[in-house]
């Protein structure tokens, strides 16, 4: 009898991001807060905390195979969720076109950093961090360095009041009964987006090679420019996604928001398994990674673990969640 | 008393009596959860502290403390576990109060009964109220400015005085009103307000906010910010730019290891007191499981610290 397809998955990235994920779920049944653990409203809820960081992600995971970094995704979350309040809120424009704008917006972004560093030759790196400090900026200039909330300031002063429009209500909502959040929804619709490009589409496969080996891929005539250019835009894309749901959860636009979520969205996708190099992964590994993160964060929460002790035990975790991946590959 | 009842009347009265009113609903201990939404100002550490002080006295008390590290998100989801782990009473201090009023609203439907302290949400899906009123502060604040600039010699020689406002976190309740009470106290007066900046009640923003201040404006009479930590940072800013002797700063907090202790060093030339309201949220909490009615609003009195009299206890504002 062969054991060697069955050897084989036990050694594929996809099996060791399990196992990280199992680790996090077992420190969870242990630390079960008085049985909060085994409540579905517990994991209802750590689903919708992950999805901004999940969509992100997705992002990131495109371009971290393409052999790319995307600094910036947290500041145009920032940017994002600005446009998007101002346009809905303070200029009253109907949500589509609203949804569209912000679309624009953070694609831009994206593709501005794609052609940075495919045409330009920029290493990503650095012109993804150039990008994350000039989006920041740029959000907080059109905000004019406020929140831009349902309270309206005259230049006397006084403040006005406008409703929230049904947009807001109808991202940060929750259907089937109350048990599953539209965000977690749209997160996974990215996930879906993004199996969609990397598996069906050649530029998918693109990506791939040129993560792989960009100079045999370019050699083999890959378009390699073109390729990272869709990565870096469709990560702008997903942070202009994520900002809505941003927005509309906090019921305003906070040009600090997103602040240091490019970090998480990062370790969702390299806890998962995706290589930093590049070349390797996919969107499934990075589902299993938002999955670990959420769940990580969760049990600390309902433990009310203090911050200090937070902050160690993430670091300590994600560290044994790693090694647990390594040794079971070697 | 309730811990002398046995265990079938216990559940009987649980059925018959509204849920506050009964016993704990998990073992023995009344489980109170407390959200704050950050522990970097002092003045909330102060506030759990002083709740932490109040419950000790009292060993049927549980307090589960959750930070939300000053992120509206992280708080919601706490409370949001507060309500699903069926805390016995939810104490809340909300960063900001729109997008916290829903779930402290969920928390109030599900008859857990709601304490908010300091800030505020929106509506009244709350059963308590606990905090002083900043907008009385405030207009103190600027009424004890005013008094003080229009014996500055510039300004009695007919001139206008300058104020530079530091404000708090105006998505907050307290920020805007410490910044109405003040302009009230304010209109009328040969005064002007030259430079204004939200702080979010950060000392590190403060001080890069003075320093803009400094930096645009050759003269500055007053300094008006709405926490000491603001105002401590302002005077770091004009200390390191040479000018703290020209200017008179003014704070809101009090706090004995904080803004008393800046108006002895000479630092802060007022500072006034605003209570954290941490004991009194254990007292109320203590009544309300004990199933008795609470006022609505419970407002706290505050005093006023300067060099004259820090050293007695300070001054009670009417």
């Amino acid at each position: 009898m062969s054991t060697a397809p069955v050897r084989r998955w036990l050694a594929s990235p996809a099996f060791r991001a399990l196992l990280a994920l199992a680790f996090v779920v077992a420190i969870g049944c242990a630390f079960n807060a008085d049985g909060a653990f085994f409540r579905w409203s517990t994991h209802r809820d750590m689903l919708r905390q992950v999805s901004v960081y999940g969509i992100l992600g997705c992002g990131m995971t495109l371009v971290i195979i393409s052999g790319g970094i995307d600094l910036s995704v947290g500041s145009v979350v920032g940017l994002c969720a600005v446009v998007f309040a101002r346009q809905t809120l303070h200029e009253g424009e109907p949500a589509l076109a609203a949804l569209a704008m912000v679309a624009a917006a953070g694609t831009a972004i994206g593709l501005v950093s794609g052609a940075l560093v495919a045409r330009f030759r920029v290493q990503a790196f650095v012109a993804t961090l150039a990008m994350m400090v000039f989006a920041r900026g740029l959000a907080k200039w059109i905000s004019g360095g406020q929140k831009i909330s349902q309270a309206i300031q005259h230049p006397d002063g006084t403040f006005s009041y406008v409703d929230l429009p049904p947009v807001f209500q109808r991202v940060d909502h929750r259907i089937l009964g109350g048990n599953l959040s539209v965000v977690t929804l749209i997160f996974l619709g990215c996930v879906a987006v993004s199996w969609l490009v990397l598996e069906k589409l050649r530029y998918g496969r693109y990506l791939y090679a040129t993560g792989g080996n960009e100079e045999a891929a370019r050699l083999s005539g890959v378009p390699v420019a073109r390729a990272k250019l869709l990565a870096y835009g469709l990560s702008g894309l997903f942070a202009a996604v994520a900002g809505v749901c941003q927005a509309a959860q906090e019921q305003q636009g906070d040009p600090e928001a997103g602040s240091t979520y490019e970090l998480t969205a990062i370790a969702i996708a390299v806890i998962g398994g995706n290589t930093l190099s590049g070349g390797r992964g996919g969107i499934g590994l990075t589902l299993l990674g938002a999955l670990t993160i959420g769940y990580l964060e969760k049990v600390l929460s309902i433990n009310a673990v203090g911050e200090s002790s937070r902050l160690m035990l993430t670091g300590a975790i994600i560290v044994a969640a790693v090694l647990l991946q390594r040794r079971k590959a070697g | 008393m309730h811990k002398e009842v046995p265990a079938v009347l216990l559940l009987l009265g649980a059925l018959a009596l509204p849920a506050a009113a009964a016993g704990p609903k998990h073992g023995a201990k009344w489980v109170v959860g407390m959200s704050q939404c950050n522990l970097g100002e002092p003045w909330r550490v102060q506030m759990n502290a002083d709740i932490r002080r109040a419950a000790e006295a009292h060993p049927e008390l549980e307090v589960v403390y959750k930070d939300a590290q000053n992120d509206t998100l992280r708080q919601r989801s706490q409370i949001e576990e507060f309500i699903d782990a069926d805390v016995d009473l939810l104490i809340v201090s909300p960063k900001e109060a729109a997008p916290l009023t829903p779930p402290v609203a969920a928390a109030y439907r599900r008859s857990i009964p709601v304490i908010v302290l300091d800030r505020k949400v929106l509506g009244d899906a709350y059963t308590q109220f606990i905090g002083a009123d900043n907008q009385r502060i405030g207009r103190a604040a600027g009424e004890w400015a005013v008094g003080r600039l229009l014996a500055l010699p510039q300004v009695r020689a007919g001139g206008r005085a300058r104020i530079v406002e530091l404000t708090g976190l105006m998505t907050s309740t307290p920020g805007q009103d410490r910044l109405a009470g003040f302009h009230a106290a304010l209109r009328g007066q040969p005064v002007d307000i030259i430079f204004t900046a939200d702080t979010q009640w950060l000392e590190p923003r403060a001080r890069e906010e003075m320093e803009s201040a400094l930096a645009v404006n050759p003269r500055i009479d007053l300094v008006y910010a709405h926490n000491d930590p603001a105002a401590h940072g302002a005077y770091l800013a004009a200390k390191a730019a040479e000018r703290e002797k020209d200017i008179v700063f003014v704070g809101i907090d009090g706090l004995p290891q904080e803004g008393q202790v800046y108006v002895r060093q000479g630092l802060l030339a007022a500072s006034f007191e605003y209570p954290t309201g941490g004991r009194e949220a254990i007292d109320s909490a203590l009544r309300i499981l004990r199933g008795e009615a609470v006022p609505r609003q419970l407002t706290l009195h505050s005093r006023v610290f300067t060099p004259a009299n820090v050293a007695a206890g300070g001054e009670w504002l009417p």
